[in-house]
């Protein structure tokens, strides 16, 4: 287990979601997918979920699984209406310019480390 | 008003997936033999041969709108119907210019043939129509709302290009009436499989790319005339208009 935190300066990440405390948030593992339907069926609880997908449905489905928090790649970022939603649910919003490979790769890394 | 039996879901040879057997022709002369009494052409992003398929339509005595296939930025397939070619061709350059700009492989993908109402090729189109839209799901169905188009998420049934399959669920807050059911599907098994689309009224369609699909789905309207302002009123089941499934009555 690793601390959000500390995963998020890993990756140079940009926090889109103010309102959510995140300062004792602990990541468990990761999952990678731009599906949402597969994040509903397969994502488990305490994952980072790392995608470009910036439907609004996003905050619903890592809401629904209890995931850390959503890292979006490449530097994507989703509406104003969605972080809106997710400061609501509380459920935390990472933007990065790294792309998904090399952020799982990070997180990856980091990960094993602690096993 | 009447019973209109409606396919609304069928591609032409524009359709690089298409077979180039769906001349306008033979199109119409299969949807005169099922029976159809009105369709829909409805190509991947693109309405280049609908005027042509609408003018033998009329010749065969088949009601007629103009479709296209939407390809979302999530991959979800909507079907977006108009009533007349400027209606069509307005919203067709807004939506051309939001396709990302890649060329079309037709020894990979197929031909994406323009042809004219005679069935002579007219051009091949190059832009990749297999390819997405810049436009979300919501967006998209807000700008064809905008260009007075009716649109449904196409075959939601279906584990690919499906607004299911995309986004898990249909959000709440879309702005839509009705869904599109693949022509396989029995529909009590979908309502149980999917609660969520009790809401909505089904379309079901062919989604035809051979001749022998055409007709394979089909859904009833009861509608004083054929237009999007009538399937959108049946879809609502309002002013007396209402939409019937081969399976299972809804909204009577």
């Amino acid at each position: 287990m690793i601390l959000l935190k500390d995963f998020l300066k890993k990756i140079d990440g940009q926090i889109l979601t103010q309102k959510v405390d995140i300062s004792n948030t602990k990541i468990k593992d990761g999952y990678v997918s731009d599906l949402l339907s597969d994040v509903m069926g397969n994502a488990k609880e305490g994952q980072v979920w790392i995608t470009i997908m910036r439907h609004l449905n996003v905050v619903a489905v890592a809401s629904l699984a209890n995931l850390s928090a959503v890292v979006f790649a490449k530097n994507y970022k989703p509406e104003k209406a969605v972080i809106d939603k997710a400061n609501e649910e509380g459920i935390c919003l990472i933007s990065t310019s790294l792309p998904t490979f090399e952020v799982t790769g990070i997180l990856y890394e980091m990960l094993k480390k602690t096993r | 008003m009447k019973w209109y039996r409606a396919d609304l879901h069928i591609h032409s040879v524009l359709s690089p997936c298409g077979s180039l057997e769906m001349s306008p022709r033979s199109v119409m002369r299969i949807a005169k033999e099922k029976k159809l009494d009105l369709i829909a052409i409805t190509d991947h992003n693109s309405m280049a041969n609908c005027m042509q398929y609408a003018q033998v339509a009329a010749e065969f005595g088949i009601d007629f709108l103009y479709g296209v296939e939407v390809q979302t930025a999530e991959e979800i397939h909507l079907v977006a119907l108009f009533d007349n070619l400027h209606l069509a061709l307005e919203f067709d350059k807004d939506l051309y210019k939001s396709l990302l700009l890649v060329d079309n492989d037709p020894d990979y993908f197929g031909d994406q043939v323009v042809v004219d109402s005679e069935e002579n090729i007219v051009r091949f189109e190059k832009r990749a129509l297999i390819n997405s839209s810049c436009w979300n799901f919501d967006e998209a169905l807000n700008r064809v709302n905008e260009a007075s188009g009716f649109a449904f998420p196409a075959h939601v049934d279906a584990a690919t290009y499906s607004v299911i399959a995309q986004l898990g669920f249909i959000p709440e807050n879309s702005n839509i009436s009705a869904v599109g059911i693949s022509a396989k599907a029995n529909i009590n098994e979908v309502l149980e499989k999917f609660p969520q689309l009790k809401k909505y009224s089904l379309i079901q369609n062919s989604d035809a790319h051979y001749l022998k699909d055409i007709g394979s789905g089909f859904t009833y309207f009861y509608l004083e005339e054929t237009n999007v302002n009538e399937l959108k009123l049946a879809c609502e089941n309002k002013k007396g208009r209402k939409i019937k499934n081969r399976y299972r009555r809804t909204n009577v």
